[in-house]
């Protein structure tokens, strides 16, 4: 059964009475996330991530299309027992402390009393927040705003968490402790869901990504599966003029040093066609170097395609 | 029921910290007791003039009598002579119990009208913002990602709003009772219903409020369920029953006029207020649950 499956979901927000046509935020988006996965969510601004989070929260109604969690449609409430929620810009109400916050949404998700106290020292602890439970919420800074709000989203032990931009308030510090925090989840199995901008964060933690950009799903996979090599490079010995004449009416580029050569094959069909002409002119291929492409790479390349027109 | 409860409770918590709402409060009720001071000065007045009129009565009666008492009116010039004690007669006293049942009942009528119209500002605030202000601030998107449906998230807020309209019911209703009896002053008959119509009148308004608050600006949407049915339609008309109307709700008439309305009417006006409440919950939850809310 798969933690979140979205159908070809679709959203238009409508422009006012006076404007005949809508944006389109979200054109036909079908995505599986498989329970136990940290799945990343990628993509730039206005590229429809928060769009598809409200819609799998049941924030917004889609234009077509629906949304499951763990296969019930997302505006079932009992499905949201299992599930955490933290927004990219925390909002919490401003007349509750940090541990009564806690409390109300403990007693929300059904925490028996006899185990909110110990839960919500644990979390409180676990987020650095010890020193300014007590205190008002109107009192604590963007990051620790964060922190509170990924403590309530953690609170009820969910099996799906679902975070939205979650480090884009804190430094570097809390962010190592953030990741920490989502590789225990890993750890215990749980399934993450999250939308960030920051490519480095999510390709430490995540088991596959998608990347989204207008609307649309570009790419989705495993990292490797989506690093697919960028160039090849043989570091050759035994180089005659022969041997260069030949290569010279291929694609590879050669450059010459100390008695080798390193030839540069930038795809498959170029690399088959330099190693048939080193083995043909009896030189000897000393190594292979493979570079791949990062998820950065990745993520522009399909920006830029998607940009394409 | 649980999650209702507990989103009531945080919804009063809300409300108690409330600035706006407490100084709405606050000024209701320093209206009631400024509007009570110059009654208590009117009061005395009623009193002073009641003995004048009477004193100068007794003098001309006096004056009248002749000769005998010539001499003791020459005396009343005179500082050591021994006061004249002021005797109300029975018409006088007839007459002032009358002025002061008169002023009785308009203390008793202002005290209800400050009270009922500071109520519907304080209501039409709190229903108005209970659930468009979580939408406006954020903060409903955490509280409807827990296992709460927005009916219950909904309904509790509008029970929040019942709780706090309550108190203050509550509250007007004790303070006129204590002037009163304070005062020696007789308590309206019309007053055993007045609080309980005023609250049946503010939570209508109040669900009116909540309601237009999902489609349009609370500030607009208050200003419109204070308009909406404000005296347009009588009983017999059919539109009485399908828009709302406060008019019949108001005890002003009869506290002035001290006279009681039937225990029948008020239980009808009852049930029109909560019929009235339901439709507009009804429609309320149909709207909120296709409104969009981020």
């Amino acid at each position: 059964m798969p933690a979140i499956r979205i159908d070809n979901l679709a959203k238009t927000y409508r422009g006012g009475w006076w404007k005949k046509s809508g944006v389109a935020a979200l054109r036909g988006l079908s995505l599986e996330v498989r329970e136990g996965e940290v799945f990343g969510f990628l993509g730039p601004n206005g590229a429809g991530k928060t769009t598809t989070i409200h819609l799998l929260l049941d924030l917004m109604r889609p234009t077509s299309g629906a949304a499951y969690v763990f296969d019930r449609p997302a505006g079932d409430a009992t499905v949201r027992r299992r599930l955490g929620y933290l927004p990219e810009s925390v909002n919490l109400h401003d007349y509750r402390s940090g541990r009564g916050l806690l409390e109300f949404y403990a007693a929300l998700t059904g925490i028996p009393s006899a185990a909110r106290a110990a839960r919500i020292d644990r979390l409180l602890a676990l987020l650095k927040l010890e020193e300014a439970a007590d205190r008002s919420v109107t009192k604590y800074s963007k990051g620790m705003l964060q922190r509170l709000g990924f403590a309530q989203a953690l609170l009820h032990e969910p099996d799906l968490i679902i975070l939205d931009e979650p480090t884009s308030s804190l430094d570097p510090v809390g962010r190592k402790e953030f990741r920490d925090i989502l590789l225990e989840l890993k750890r215990q199995g749980k399934t993450v869901f999250i939308s960030s901008h920051i490519l480095s964060e999510v390709e430490s933690v995540c088991d596959r990504v998608a990347i989204l950009a207008k609307g649309e799903l570009v790419r989705v996979g495993t990292l490797q599966e989506l690093s697919a090599p960028k160039s090849t490079k043989l570091v050759v010995r035994g180089v005659r003029d022969a041997l260069i004449d030949a290569l010279a009416a291929t694609s590879a580029e050669l450059s010459l040093a100390r008695g080798e050569a390193t030839i540069k094959c930038s795809d498959e069909a170029t690399r088959t066609a330099v190693e048939r002409l080193v083995a043909e002119h009896q030189a000897i291929i000393e190594r292979t170097e493979i570079e791949t492409q990062s998820l950065e790479d990745i993520f522009f390349s399909a920006i830029a395609n998607k940009k394409e027109p | 029921m649980k999650i209702i409860l507990l989103i009531a409770a945080d919804s009063i918590r809300a409300l108690l910290h409330q600035r706006l709402l407490i100084g709405l409060m606050i000024i209701a009720l320093a209206l009631i007791a400024i509007f009570s001071a110059i009654l208590v000065g009117e009061r005395k007045m009623v009193t002073q003039n009641a003995a004048a009129v009477s004193a100068a009565n007794a003098a001309s009666d006096e004056s009248a009598a002749g000769g005998a008492d010539a001499a003791a009116s020459a005396n009343a010039g005179n500082p050591k002579a021994p006061a004249k004690k002021v005797t109300l007669s029975k018409e006088d006293r007839q007459k002032m119990a009358e002025a002061m049942d008169q002023m009785s009942s308009m203390f008793q009528t202002g005290f209800y009208a400050v009270a009922s119209f500071g109520g519907s500002l304080v209501s039409l605030f709190i229903f108005s913002t209970a659930i468009a202000a979580e939408i406006r601030k954020g903060t409903i998107r955490i509280t409807l990602t827990k296992p709460v449906s927005r009916t219950q998230f909904l309904l509790g807020k509008y029970l929040g709003g019942v709780a706090v309209m309550a108190g203050y019911a509550l509250i007007a209703s004790a303070a006129i009772i204590l002037f009163t009896r304070f005062n020696r002053l007789e308590l309206s008959p019309a007053m055993e219903f007045a609080p309980w119509l005023m609250f049946c009148r503010q939570l209508m308004l109040g669900a009116l409020a909540m309601l237009l608050s999902l489609f349009v600006h609370p500030f607009v949407a208050s200003v419109l369920a204070f308009l909406a049915g404000n005296g347009l339609y009588g009983h017999h008309n059919p539109l009485f029953y399908l828009f709302p109307s406060y008019q019949p709700f108001s005890s002003i008439g009869q506290i002035l006029q001290g006279t009681l309305m039937s225990g029948h009417d008020v239980l009808l006006l009852t049930l029109y207020a909560a019929d009235f409440i339901v439709l507009m919950m009804l429609l309320a939850l149909w709207r909120f649950h296709t409104k969009e809310l981020v």
